[in-house]
């Protein structure tokens, strides 16, 4: 970890080009390598690939290769970091930011395997490969809450009962649709229309915009800081898992809205519930000890969105533009 | 104390409801939630059936209807299994989930554990108002009542 920019230099850097040693380092770093690798870099990676998405048997030869062991992380230096180097600000504030993540990842491993039933042969061998590392990122944050936050458990809910308090109240949104629509697909796995809106809130939202954007949040204190190694190495590997899923996913809707231009109504319909429950917060997290805003943290929501968007080539309606306009925030000298 | 899931337990919903969360609940999260909140319960204009699935005693499905106008609730009552069943959104939830929520269970993550699903309804419009639909599921669990 050589590179010490200050957490929030990308958003006013904006896109930066990887070149051919750097796309190479981040798909080829074994676990230990990815100590390395800076998360600004991997985030790129996300979405190289956007303009010209792999197929899925692609994804799925990447994640073969990909794949890491989440028991051979060893969380001690950590430990030593969470306890005696961060103050209790840095603490409380990443713990907010990451118990969010604990949910999700616990949510959306659990929520795929239906969206599977109705998906090409292809497409199934990678949501497999998703739901496998979905559970690795659930005992990642298992093991990090338990070995370095201290968290004490019997198993995987206890822990998840014992972070809860730190989740915050509009977490329903997008995971209670996601549980909502998962059911939906349960009762009717091949309507497409349903795995649309299913798509449009699981890859292009939840993964696309909310994991990436905590994931840097968190990433780049860790790296700013020269903290919590094992963290910085396991959730960045998870990042670039998580390149595989995105891709997979902007893939999956790209194609939907190729095949059937009206399936572009779904996306929006699914975009328009969420964005109206967005702009609204019932708990204020403090992200400052990790060197952002709240709104920062918003505008690299919107960023993040916005590229996606782009780069898949699909469009908003106009009054999908202004319900963005009124819940991003302007970053000042942005 | 009304029994769960009679006229009495419904009226004492209905009353609650209205009300809406108390003090200690509003404390608990920012204003701009609670603006939002009450925004939402001033234009609502849905009903919800709330079933519960093997209601001892009866051994099928029961539902809390509550009709919303105006920022109150206009009619709450309950709908037995013989009953004509029509609201904007029925949901339904098992008995012991009931019993969990009033126990003090999140009702967030009765949502999100799929305890309470929705069966009837237009997802994406009902998730609009999820906020104050969660908030209005933890105020129907506090409802003292006897559970069987």
């Amino acid at each position: 970890m050589t590179e010490r920019k200050s957490p929030t230099a990308v958003l006013r850097e904006g896109p930066r080009a990887l070149s051919d040693a750097q796309v190479r380092e981040i798909e080829d770093s074994s676990l230990e390598q990815v100590l390395n690798v800076d998360i600004d870099d991997v985030i790129e990676y996300v979405h190289k690939d956007l303009r010209s998405l792999p197929d899925f048997t692609t994804l799925y030869r990447k994640y073969l290769k990909q794949r890491w062991d989440v028991y051979d992380l060893d969380f001690s230096q950590d430990k030593i970091d969470w306890q005696e180097k961060m103050t209790e600000e840095e603490r409380q504030s990443f713990i907010a930011v990451a118990s969010g993540f604990h949910h999700g990842e616990r949510q959306v491993e659990i929520e795929l395997p239906v969206f599977m039933i109705g998906a090409s042969e292809e497409e199934k061998l990678h949501i497999a490969a998703q739901i496998e590392d979905e559970a690795r990122h659930t005992v990642f944050f298992d093991r990090f809450y338990r070995e370095v936050v201290g968290l004490k458990g019997d198993d995987i809910m206890d822990i998840l009962d014992a972070s809860f308090p730190w989740v915050s109240e509009t977490f329903v949104a997008p995971f209670g649709l996601l549980a909502y629509q998962a059911d939906e697909l349960r009762l009717h796995p091949y309507d497409e229309r349903a795995r649309v809106r299913y798509g449009t809130n699981y890859f292009l939202w939840i993964e696309g915009v909310l994991a990436l954007s905590v994931m840097k949040v968190t990433l780049s204190y860790a790296r700013w800081r020269g903290f919590l190694p094992a963290y910085y190495t396991g959730f960045t590997a998870t990042c670039r898992d998580e390149s595989r899923h995105v891709q997979g996913g902007m893939r999956y809707l790209q194609d939907a809205v190729r095949k059937d231009p009206t399936m572009i109504s779904e996306i929006h319909d699914t975009l328009r519930t969420i964005l109206s429950v967005s702009g609204v917060v019932s708990r204020r997290i403090y992200y400052e000890p990790l060197g952002w805003t709240d709104d920062e943290v918003r505008v690299l929501f919107f960023q993040q969105l916005r590229r996606k968007l782009n780069d898949v080539g699909i469009g908003l309606s106009p009054d999908l533009e202004e319900l963005l306009q009124k819940v991003q925030p302007v970053l000042a000298g942005g | 104390m009304a029994d769960f899931f009679t006229k009495e337990w419904a009226d004492a919903a209905r009353d609650a409801l209205t009300a809406g969360p108390d003090e200690q609940a509003r404390a608990a999260k920012l204003q701009e939630y609670w603006d939002f909140f009450d925004f939402l319960k001033s234009i609502y204009p849905a009903s919800w059936a709330l079933g519960c699935r093997d209601l001892p005693g009866l051994g099928s499905t029961a539902y809390l209807f509550v009709q919303w106008g105006g920022g109150a609730v206009t009619d709450c009552r309950i709908i037995g299994p013989d009953d004509p069943l029509q609201a904007t959104y029925v949901l339904g939830m098992d008995y012991r989930d009931w019993k969990a929520l009033h126990d003090g269970y999140d009702a967030q993550r009765t949502v999100m554990y799929r305890k309470i699903m929705l069966e009837q309804g237009d997802l994406l419009e009902f998730f609009k108002a999820i906020y104050f639909f969660v908030e209005s599921l933890a105020v129907i669990g506090a409802v003292p009542a006897v559970y069987p």
